[in-house]
């Protein structure tokens, strides 16, 4: 296991009345992909902010490399940021911007000349050197802030949701890319967005957080297949959450009707939330599953079909390679395996638990 | 077909009614007749004179020094300001923008008169300083209306970039946030420039003696009339914006972009300009410095008409005193006095008409003269000392310097009929060929008299009786003007016309067929003397001066530069050209005086009165 980078230590930070973090931990390891994913106003920029420099958390500490960094101004970390949208020098050509820190920093005139070409191979932009900002499109500019942030050879690189501004496919190659970079620097990224595909496809740990709270931590994997509450699961792709009752251990009363699980230690009769993603509800014949339903929509996705079935008074969501054309009366069945039950949280306030390690 | 010839007639439409009066303008500047009503062949002389001009080139340098180092401070204030403001909280940021607006939306006469009484009350005298001062002042919420918007294009984020890759605040301040904001500071420069070389009210109340900017010349020249030379500077001025507008479009933005511009360039624009730029406005303050610090020096301050004494008398004067002049203009007796009642400026020497005196002597703003001091006073004839007495009783505060009468200019080939009485004014034959003066006290005094009352006269039934007269004389009158009777007259455009006896010897000059008479029934004889206001702090040296214009051959001299009579026999002697010194209009018979009289004042509920009057007549 590489070691710890940066030990974030029960920060806080409020604008106002606001309260934006509340007294958050967690650490961040060397040469690790780690996002920050959760909806807008979920503390996740805040948080990075404070990583950067840009903002001092009210209580707590960062330690980078067992330094405390807490109040350290930005231009004296070790760490650079890509901005969200680009924050490029406008008035100054790509090779100048990608020049910049390297002249505060008084480097040769060889070296800079040297970087710079090294980063324009890297982002995939040789010959863009006299260009000027305005003159790129958008997938371009993201490349020049890279470039332009990774010449000063960080230990992290902080990504404030960096692909937000492009379009769908753009984003999908420059996800690979980013890989492909963080790769070949070996250096620690930490990436914010609330995008949870980008999250699953790019990174080794996702932090997802939501009110100022970190909800799960985890690999991909982790999250998306044992989300940890309600708020995961709703977040991390698209799912079925019931209102359950734990009947007793293995044995969870869903709409009515009672489904075995492999869930144990909730104890007896226990409200509790039930996730069931939409490719784990199998459809078949009416009266073979262990309730039945009848297919009200239907589209098509290409890899799979997207159904809804309206059983007991709820709509479920179905994934499916297998097509039942809208009136189709079916069976639902599902594993007791792809059943998840977490903890209902007692009150609202309580949806968003912070989450021990 | 159609619809597109309309849309370009449209367009040439507009480009004229735009561009027709510079036209005009560029046209006269080139004429070689001085008044604006006749072409006299095409000539280059004013723009040669206009740079011997030694006043108008002062007035052009003040004037441009001025908005240089006006827009230079203002934008560097102003910048400063917008970067403070844009890092406010929204509430508190809009409060700001409120108050830092409104001396934008302020008429430009409350802030100019506030300015003036500020620098009042904090005994700060007026001059360049203060002409300074105030141009800052108003230039700085343009200049913040122009950075700002600027500033909220410019992401924050650009200036944390810079942060991040290692610049210190200020490093990251000055290599990204000015260059973000360069466009929004240069237009702010501009306006801030433009807005300085445009103001009048402003400069007009906080200037100083001896300190014109090219708007308050032009302003003192109106009562004379505007020389050519101005036409000639105001063509230059234009071309030099057109030349300026052409070369900053001429860059296409496109190429720009492309690729870096070209090297030289970059180093005019970026290092010779503000370079060049700087060393104007440094050398242009320590210039000003110097040239303005006359105090310590013996001196005087002179406040006179516009285009009222031959240039040449000053130099002369202060030649054989070593007494320097410090020489400012008025156009109006009501502009000059509140300056003299407010105590702004000390002035040492004023030269305001006969019921202007009067009103200064009972608000007792002048000094009693020392006539010691003033032996040359001998030469003035005793006829207009006697006169004088009408608003200076006893002769003790004014020395009479130039006057004359109001009457009928008329064109011989027009009207064939002996001219002897106002009645003509009232003769329907004449029927829009009628000139009247645009004055109150002008218009009343010619019907007063004509109706054999006083021109002074405060009975309610003669005024209303001279009222209805006026009203009925409406529809025959071609215009009601003031400068214009006289280039009307020269251009043959109206028959009669109320004139001054000093204009009329010039008309008469530019077109012999005009002819000028004091009817029977009487009119105004008015006279401007020279007073010492009691604030004066040098009256010795403003005595010392007096006596100088008293001089035969120096009054000899303003007479024939300014063409009004001259008070002064002893230089009326010395006229060669028998015409003029025998002039009926120079100098008209103490018979064709004797129905004449001088203005008054009549108190402000008077003055009330009158203007309510008049404005009946002119809303008719």
């Amino acid at each position: 296991m590489p070691k710890k980078l940066i030990d974030i230590q029960g920060v806080s930070k409020s604008f106002g009345d606001n309260l934006v973090i509340d007294d958050l931990t967690l650490y961040i390891r060397e040469n690790e992909f780690l996002t920050l994913l959760g909806p807008s106003g979920c503390g996740k920029t805040t948080l990075l902010r404070m990583l950067g420099g840009f903002e001092t958390p009210d209580q707590g500490k960062v330690i980078f490399e067992g330094k405390n960094i807490t109040d350290i101004a930005p231009n004296k970390r070790q760490i650079n940021t890509v901005f969200q949208k680009y924050a490029l020098f406008t008035h100054m050509t790509i090779a100048e911007n990608i020049a910049f820190g390297m002249k505060i920093k008084k480097h040769t005139k060889s070296y800079i000349e040297e970087k710079i070409r090294y980063a324009l191979k890297l982002v995939n932009l040789e010959g863009f050197e006299e260009r000027m900002p305005d003159s790129l499109s958008g997938g371009q500019q993201q490349r020049v802030a890279i470039a332009r942030a990774i010449v000063n050879e960080p230990k992290v690189l902080l990504l404030d949701e960096p692909l937000g501004a492009l379009d769908l496919k753009l984003r999908q190659d420059m996800q690979y890319e980013l890989i492909r970079m963080k790769n070949e620097l070996g250096i620690t990224f930490v990436y914010v967005t609330h995008d949870q595909e980008e999250a699953l496809t790019m990174s080794d740990t996702i932090v997802v957080m939501n009110q100022g709270y970190i909800q799960q931590i985890g690999t991909p994997e982790d999250i998306y297949n044992e989300p940890q509450n309600a708020f995961v699961a709703d977040f991390i792709g698209e799912s079925n959450i019931f209102s359950a009752l734990m009947v007793e251990d293995k044995l969870v009363k869903i709409l009515g009707v009672d489904f075995p699980c492999v869930d144990v230690g909730f104890g007896k009769n226990k409200p509790v939330d039930a996730v069931i993603r939409p490719e784990d509800v199998e459809l078949e014949k009416p009266g073979s599953g262990i309730i039945d339903g009848i297919v009200t929509h239907l589209i098509f996705k290409g890899v799979h079909y997207e159904m809804e079935v309206e059983a007991h008074n709820y709509t479920w969501l179905v994934h499916s390679t297998e097509m039942f054309p809208v009136g189709t009366m079916v069976g639902i069945h599902v594993d007791p395996f792809n059943i998840q039950i977490m903890k209902k949280p007692v009150s609202e306030d309580e949806e968003a638990i912070e989450v021990e390690e | 077909m159609i619809k597109s010839f309309l849309k370009r007639f449209y367009l040439v439409l507009i480009l004229i009614l735009l561009y027709a009066p510079i036209l005009t303008l560029i046209v006269l500047s080139f004429n070689n007749s001085k008044t604006r009503s006749k072409w006299g062949g095409f000539t280059g002389k004013w723009y040669v004179s206009l740079f011997q001009n030694k006043e108008i080139m002062n007035a052009l340098f003040t004037t441009l020094a001025i908005a240089l180092l006006s827009a230079a401070i203002a934008t560097l204030i102003g910048t400063v300001a917008a970067i403070g403001i844009s890092a406010m909280g929204k509430r508190k940021r809009t409060v700001i923008m409120g108050i830092t607006n409104i001396p934008m939306l302020n008429a430009d006469i409350v802030t100019g008169i506030s300015l003036m009484l500020l620098f009042i009350a904090i005994r700060f005298s007026l001059g360049f300083t203060t002409i300074l001062l105030a141009h800052i002042t108003f230039n700085i919420p343009y200049v913040i209306l122009s950075v700002m918007p600027k500033l909220k294009q410019t992401s924050k984020s650009t200036y944390e970039a810079a942060l991040d890759l290692g610049a210190s605040p200020l490093q990251a301040f000055l290599k990204v946030v000015i260059p973000d904001i360069y466009p929004g500071i240069t237009s702010g420069f501009l306006l801030a420039f433009t807005m300085s070389l445009d103001d009048f009210i402003i400069t007009h109340f906080t200037k100083g003696p001896g300190v014109d900017t090219l708007s308050t010349k032009i302003y003192s020249e109106v009562r004379k009339g505007i020389k050519p030379e101005m036409y000639a500077l105001s063509t230059l001025l234009f071309l030099s914006v057109l030349i300026l507008l052409f070369l900053v479009n001429m860059t296409p933005p496109e190429a720009e972009r492309k690729k870096k511009t070209h090297p030289v360039k970059r180093i005019l624009v970026r290092r010779v300009a503000p370079a060049l730029l700087g060393i104007l406005v440094l050398v242009g303050g320590v210039y000003y410095s110097t040239s303005s610090n006359v105090a310590g020096k013996k001196q005087v301050i002179v406040y006179n008409w516009g285009e009222y004494m031959d240039p040449e008398v000053l130099t002369l004067f202060e030649e054989e005193t070593g007494i320097q002049v410090v020489y400012e203009e008025f156009e109006t007796n009501e502009i000059m006095y509140p300056k003299i009642q407010s105590g702004a400026i000390a002035y040492d020497v004023v030269c305001p008409s006969d019921y202007m005196i009067e009103r200064m002597i009972e608000n007792d703003l002048l000094a009693e003269l020392n006539y010691e001091n003033i032996p040359n006073i001998e030469n003035i004839g005793d006829t207009y000392l006697e006169q004088s007495k009408q608003f200076d009783a006893q002769n003790r505060y004014s020395v009479p310097y130039c006057w004359g009468t109001v009457g009928i200019l008329y064109n011989k080939t027009m009207v064939d009929e002996e001219v002897d009485s106002w009645s003509i004014l009232w003769d329907e034959k004449y029927q829009d060929n009628i000139l009247m003066q645009n004055s109150v006290r002008d218009a009343f005094g010619i019907t007063l008299k004509y109706l054999g009352y006083s021109l002074n006269s405060t009975d309610r039934d003669e005024l209303y009786e001279a009222t209805d007269l006026l009203t009925l004389q409406k529809p025959l009158v071609q215009a009601y003007v003031i400068d214009q009777v006289r280039d009307k007259m020269i251009g043959n455009e109206a028959a009669l016309g109320v004139i001054y006896s000093g204009e009329a010897i010039y008309t008469q000059s530019e077109n012999p067929d005009l002819e000028y008479v004091i009817p029977k029934e009487g009119s105004n004889v008015w006279i401007d003397s020279w007073v010492v206001p009691k604030n004066a702090k040098n009256k010795e040296n403003a005595e010392a001066f007096i006596n100088f214009l008293c001089r035969p051959d120096i009054a000899k001299m303003n007479f024939d530069y300014i063409t009004y009579s001259t008070p002064n026999e002893a230089a009326r002697d010395l006229i060669e050209d028998d015409a003029i010194r025998n002039s009926k209009i120079a100098f008209p018979d103490a018979k064709d005086l004797e129905n004449c009289e001088t203005f008054k004042f009549l108190g402000d509920k008077n003055d009330a009165l009158y203007n309510e009057l008049w404005r009946e007549v002119k809303s008719h």
